[in-house]
């Protein structure tokens, strides 16, 4: 096991509210590690700090170390814009852009080019020809499960969706981009069961190939996908395993009462 | 039975309120365009005022209002969005944005001969502009910029966050957010409010009456520095300056063409705002 994602002594506050406190935890390369615990503990926020998100939120203070596949991505001459390419979101609420299918996901390519070198990420680039954009547009269609329902309609508004196909058009989108990571906050919680479902086997299937990082309010769908799982506690990391043993001989007794439902 | 007596009573008045309101409307239009429709011909449209005003048309008054307009829009637009998307998108939360808000808010209230001297004392007189098209227009500009702020702030703010942070996420930069989709996304709320601020200032007199506007001129506008014609104050003029009976037609048929424009652009933009609302739904 190889590690993606090294998190050391990680503090968050909001103005002066201190949302993560002291969090430690090495995230493993091509597993699903989810991220469990009562609403308000600070999943959300976590996550959110591995691809610099919450540099969005007003009054957001974030100290600690944050690696990606080695590299500090708080540090001073990190580009925010390489850290999000590289470490791909899903959002709790499907939010596909107002356009048509092909556009939402042809977008992100576009913009970023074509990398002809991996190792000169960023620095020699040049277009995608109109063949090669389809083509990554099909393959990150077909790669999360969603290009049989909609290569006949490629030009209709990605809003004719349904919500789990939406959601799947979402993963494809940030799969258009090739990054390492993915992150996924709560992405079924708008879902039917059938929805979830078919989010759920993608999952699985895409740590063949991605580190996928979950974070979820439902403790089955942890124990049915995950790798991993981290039960975060008012701001605090409590206990981080394998998901078996979370679920069956918790180590702590605050886990204990949480996935046994006697507290959250 | 009191109890429904009284929720009649309640009922009718809300309604007596509403019929008095559609009454002065009524009222307003119905005798501009009964007065007015007699004198349109394509010569009033077309030519230039003869004999006082008693013969002709309107034509200078009308291509006046016209520049004048696009010129507004050409200054107002540009520092109105832009800075819409400064206050939105760049600095929400600072002291200086807030500032900014407080002033867009106030500067919205300020009445329109204010915006006049100070075009008058400022453009025309300081900066040596003279009696002129962009002074006016500038002037105007000023005038209207609040509005274009408001409703383009109003616009953006409108476009979820959500989409913001999908974009972002991909690794997008603020300003390709910005261009690729907060713009385009709150563009048709934009030129509601750009088109709705225009008609707003075609029918401003006393900040063009200090500025450049001239009651008569025999050529048009030859460049922006030259002094124009325009439709609100041909009729403010005509109405305080000269024998009603004597030119009662060309006054109503100005009064006319000028609130069609005024309506015609009020339907431009509600035709714009509910085209989009179907293409951006989310």
């Amino acid at each position: 096991m190889s590690e993606s994602i090294f998190v050391k002594d990680l503090n968050v506050w909001f103005d002066k509210n201190h949302a993560l406190k002291d969090v430690n935890i090495t995230i493993p390369k091509n597993e699903i590690t989810a991220i469990i615990g009562p609403s308000g503990c600070g999943k959300s926020t976590f996550i959110r700090c591995i691809n610099r998100m919450n540099d969005l939120v007003t009054k957001c203070k974030v100290t600690g170390e944050v690696k990606v596949d080695g590299q500090d991505i708080y540090d001073k001459d990190v580009d925010v814009v390489e850290v999000r390419k590289n470490i791909g979101m899903v959002f709790q609420k499907p939010n596909p852009f107002p356009k048509s299918i092909f556009e939402n996901i042809a977008y992100a390519p576009r913009i970023h080019g074509k990398d002809e070198d991996k190792s000169l990420r960023g620095t020699k680039v040049s277009k995608y020809s109109k063949k090669e954009l389809s083509d990554l547009v099909e393959r990150s269609l077909r790669r999360a499960a969603l290009w049989g329902e909609v290569k006949d309609r490629m030009e209709k508004s990605a809003y004719e969706l349904s919500g789990g196909q939406q959601q799947r058009l979402c993963i494809a989108r940030a799969l258009a981009v090739d990054p390492q990571v993915i992150l996924f906050d709560e992405p079924c919680s708008a879902l039917d069961p059938i929805a979830t479902a078919k989010i759920e086997d993608l999952l699985v299937d895409l740590k063949k190939d991605y580190t996928v990082v979950i974070v979820t309010h439902n403790m089955q769908q942890a124990a049915r996908v995950a790798d991993k799982t981290a039960f975060f506690y008012l701001g605090e990391l409590i206990e981080f395993s394998e998901t078996k043993k979370i679920f069956e001989s918790p180590g702590e007794k605050l886990t204990e009462q949480y996935i046994t439902g006697r507290m959250g | 039975m009191r109890r429904r007596t009284k929720e009649r009573l309640f009922f009718l008045l809300f309604r007596g309120c509403a019929l008095v309101v559609a009454l002065a409307l009524l009222i307003i239009v119905g005798n501009i365009v009964l007065l007015g429709i007699g004198t349109i011909s394509w010569e009033f449209l077309t030519q230039f005022p003869k004999r006082n005003f008693t013969d002709g048309g309107i034509f200078p008054a009308i291509v006046g209002t016209l520049y004048l307009m696009t010129l507004v829009m050409l200054i107002a637009v540009p520092i109105g969005v832009f800075t819409a998307v400064y206050i939105s998108e760049y600095q929400g939360k600072s002291r200086f944005a807030n500032w900014l808000r407080v002033a867009v808010n106030n500067l919205a209230g300020v009445p329109s001969i204010v915006y006049g001297l100070l075009g008058l004392g400022m453009l025309v007189l300081f900066f040596g502009w003279g009696f002129s098209l962009i002074a006016s227009a500038v002037t105007l500009a000023f005038l209207v910029l609040p509005l274009v702020i408001t409703a383009s702030r109003e616009a953006i703010q409108a476009v979820p966050s959500s989409l913001r942070e999908a974009s972002l996420a991909l690794g997008t930069t603020k300003w390709q957010t910005i261009r690729h989709h907060v713009l385009p996304y709150s563009l048709p709320g934009i030129l509601t409010g750009v088109i709705l601020s225009l008609s707003r200032a075609a029918g401003e007199t006393a900040p063009i009456l200090l500025t450049g506007v001239v009651l008569t001129k025999s050529i048009l506008p030859q460049d922006i520095w030259d002094t124009f014609m325009a439709m609100p104050f041909q009729l403010y003029a005509l109405a305080t300056q000269t024998v009603f009976e004597k030119t009662q037609d060309f006054q109503y048929g100005t009064a006319l063409v000028l609130l069609v424009m005024v309506v015609l652009m009020n339907l431009v933009a509600i035709i714009i705002r509910n085209k989009y609302r179907e293409k951006y739904k989310w």
